[in-house]
């Protein structure tokens, strides 16, 4: 059974900066459901932090967002986040979207304890939680909750921001780069953490680059390149099948598909056509550019040029 | 012909020393992979390799000589953190072409390496905040080769980067083995340095 | 408070009012027909009019042009002493950090010491060793404000020498002294220029004090302190202005160089990593 947790419908964002309008997310269609674990991967620059920041209600206060992001729960009406007010965030950050920052230890008040902190999140929240039975449960020895930020190694310290996450009993976690700077160990007992998370029913939102161990990891993913979504589906069969260019090469860039760069540079945000960027990058034979659209077939989506023959 | 550590004994953890009588051979025009657990002393190694620590015991020799009479940017380093191996306040440009100044070299050198290493001309006249972590190391990439080293040490230059930008990486550096080149590649991605390494040394 | 990169009209606005302070302090002293020592007894104590636009003093001297000679006054002895103090300051701070060791100890033990005094009174016996000496008034603010800046340069270099970059460019082959004069002096000069300019008020306010006290200029030349004490008495008699535009001289001057010297020191410091896109 599947029960959506997030719905982001065409949610688009632009950020205004010194150098133009960036694009950094164009109607992207994306659903969370409550147990699983959703990857969203792509290069850097690709948009998907941005997408994380927006569902987390953490967007520059310049940015604009346009679309809808809905938060469902099952007997509860829906909130919508898209424009919502900082009251509305308030109350939902933490107690039923999370967030998992990477390089954990600097998001941490460097002259407080680890244990102080997670106390004050617990009471904030009005978490029903104790400090010690949180950090036991990613996995932390009690004794961790006297130490302070700068004496946690950097796999205790995305440890612990899985603790602060999980403070709330929140609904949906969106995790941006956990394991960039661990070793595989540790990467192993960060995704198995999530994944924990998920099954005990929380939606998780993985945001990563570390493409080989998702497969183990996720349930689905999703492909973003130049702001917009390329394609999703279940992560073993969009591994073993890709469809999209994009992913296509993005698999090959791994140790395991070889090792194969791309040619090319991924495109600045600013002002980006409404059409196929990647073409521009990558010209295919038979293909023309142009507008594209989302096909939907079964549980597998992928961005196709209008007009063009599968 | 090699870059050669002869039991190095360096580092101090606790009292302890990190590396204890460690030898190691990095051989010209190939890539030789290190990986192991965090803490085993990599990074100390790659900074005595480098010239940059002082072991306590134990020396290095490049081509059979001391590295101490080696020609300075014999032996060049990518490091972990792009944006801390870079002057903040300098453009991309200043900062590919900085080994210039110390060397004689051709500044149309610097244009050249940054192309090949993906960087265009636009991003070259940005500042470093203004760039993402993986142009940063694509810059501290053409930096490293603009003053034509004989040897290589990446110290998991590959932490912060995505698969593209790795496997750019890598690819030019694999090409520049064939000129002779001798790479240390560290890493805690084993799967990265089979594929990419001649050969791979696991430390406990 | 949002770095004025993003507010430009605050900065603007102040180095509009500086500008006009600058003019003022300079240009009117010197136009002839002006002379702040001028007095005219008769004319003591007048209220501002068309004649006399902020009003005269005991002595009937015309206070527009004393209060812009006391500012030109205030304004190059503070200017005098924040190069020196920096001069000083960068030398021994920069000193200090790239040699490090017992150097770096005893300095800042001496840094330390200096800091412990109560500067204002130890200024007060530099100038009480040597009363009505120009060159003592200046020497009492610069021996007391060079720490600071010895302490900020001192920080920058250190936390330079321990960088990434700098290991990189011993990498590339660059000498000690390739090293410190691209990265260690500019990284130390940036903070030390804004630590100059932010030292100028408080030069400034160091001064007025001494001469307030009696303890710096002699009365009769024009300085914003010694205006301000010469308006202790006249305010009792009900002469506001004596009070009004030498303090707004002083307050204006003082709040406008702060902010840029705010400015100058946001556009100093390197940006952080643009968090739009990643």
């Amino acid at each position: 059974m599947t029960t959506p947790a997030l719905t982001l419908d065409g949610l688009t964002v632009r950020i205004p900066t010194a150098a133009g309008t960036v694009h950094a997310a164009t109607d992207v269609d994306l659903t969370l459901t409550a147990g699983q674990v959703h990857a969203l991967v792509g290069e850097s620059g690709c948009g998907k932090s941005v997408v994380g920041a927006a569902i987390c209600g953490l967007l520059p206060r310049a940015a604009t967002v346009h679309g809808g992001i809905t938060l469902h729960h099952p007997g509860s009406v829906d909130v919508h986040l898209e424009g919502a007010g900082a009251r509305t965030w308030r109350k939902v950050r933490g107690r039923r979207i999370a967030w998992i920052p990477q390089s954990a230890a600097t998001y941490l008040t460097p002259v407080r304890s680890v244990g102080d902190q997670l106390a004050e999140t617990c009471r904030h929240l009005r978490s029903t939680h104790t400090p010690v039975a949180l950090l036991t449960r990613v996995g932390l020895e009690p004794a961790v909750a006297g130490l302070y930020p700068h004496e946690l190694s950097g796999g205790m310290a995305q440890r612990a921001a899985i603790a602060f996450a999980l403070a709330g009993d929140p609904q949906v976690i969106v995790a941006d780069e956990p394991t960039s700077n661990l070793d595989p160990d540790l990467t192993e007992q960060t995704l198995q953490l999530l994944r924990a998370a998920a099954d005990a029913g929380a939606a998780v939102l993985l945001i990563s680059h570390d493409l080989d161990t998702l497969p183990a990891h996720t349930d689905r993913i999703a492909v973003m390149y130049a702001s917009r979504i390329v394609e999703t589906g279940p992560t073993a069969a969009v591994f073993a099948d890709p469809w999209h260019p994009c992913t296509r090469d993005l698999l090959a860039a791994l140790p395991s598909g070889g090792l194969h760069p791309i040619p090319g540079m991924p495109p600045t945000l600013t002002d980006l056509p409404n059409e196929c960027v990647y073409h521009r990058r990558r010209p295919a034979p038979g293909f023309s550019g142009g507008p594209t659209y989302i096909a939907q077939h079964g549980d597998r989506s992928v961005r196709r040029l209008i007009g063009a023959v599968s | 012909m090699s870059l050669q550590a002869h039991r190095i004994t360096a580092g101090h953890h606790g009292g302890e020393p990190v590396l204890t009588n460690v030898s190691l051979t990095i051989p010209a025009g190939s890539i030789t992979g290190l990986t192991g657990a965090s803490g085993s002393g990599k990074t100390t190694l790659a900074r005595v390799l480098a010239g940059l620590h002082t072991p306590q015991h134990g020396h290095i020799t490049l081509d059979n000589k001391p590295l101490s009479v080696a020609v300075p940017g014999t032996v060049a380093m990518l490091f972990q953190s792009p944006r801390q191996a870079v002057t903040a306040r300098w453009t991309l440009c200043r900062i590919i072409a900085e080994p210039l100044r110390t060397r004689r070299g051709r500044a149309d050198t610097v244009h050249a390496t940054a192309q090949r290493v993906g960087l265009t001309d636009d991003l070259l006249a940005r500042r470093p905040h203004q760039v993402s972590d993986g142009q940063l190391q694509r810059a501290c990439l053409a930096r490293a080769l603009v003053q034509r080293p004989r040897y290589l040490i990446c110290d998991e230059m590959t932490a912060m980067l995505d698969p593209a930008t790795t496997a750019a990486l890598t690819t030019v550096i694999t090409e520049e083995t064939r000129s002779g080149l001798g790479v240390l590649a560290i890493s805690h991605h084993h799967g990265l340095l089979e594929v990419w390494a001649d050969h791979v040394i696991a430390w406990a | 408070m949002r770095s004025l990169r993003h507010r430009p009209h605050s900065l603007i606005g102040a180095i509009v009012v500086l500008t006009v302070i600058a003019v003022y302090a300079l240009v009117v002293p010197m136009l002839t027909g002006t002379n702040p020592g001028l007095t005219d007894f008769a004319a003591a104590y007048q209220p501002p009019s068309g004649s006399h636009w902020f009003g005269t003093d005991l002595a009937g001297r015309d206070l527009f042009v004393r209060t812009a000679a006391g500012l030109r006054v205030s304004l190059v002895i503070a200017a005098v002493c924040a190069v020196a103090s920096a001069v000083l300051g960068v030398a021994v701070g920069v000193a200090a950090g790239a040699l490090g060791g017992w150097v770096d100890r005893i300095v800042m033990r001496l840094v330390d010491g200096i800091n412990a005094l109560p500067h204002l009174l130890l200024g007060i016996v530099v100038v009480a060793l040597y009363p009505g000496n120009l060159v003592a008034i200046v020497a009492s603010i610069a021996l007391t404000h060079w720490t600071q800046v010895a302490r900020i340069a001192r920080a920058e270099v250190r936390a330079a020498r321990s960088a990434t970059y700098l290991e990189a460019a011993r990498l590339s082959g660059a000498t000690r002294t390739r090293i410190a004069i691209t990265h260690l002096v500019p990284a130390a000069a940036g903070q030390g220029i804004v630590a100059v300019i932010l030292l100028l008020p408080h030069a400034i306010w160091h001064e007025s004090t001494l001469s307030f006290l009696g303890l710096g200029l002699p009365p009769d030349q024009a300085s914003l302190g010694t205006l301000l004490q010469d308006a202790r008495a006249a305010v009792l008699t009900g002469a506001w202005w004596t009070l009004l535009f030498p303090a707004a001289a002083l307050v204006v001057t003082t709040l406008a160089v702060g902010v840029v010297g705010a400015a100058v020191r946001d556009r100093i410091t390197p940006p952080l990593p643009e968090r739009a896109i990643r």
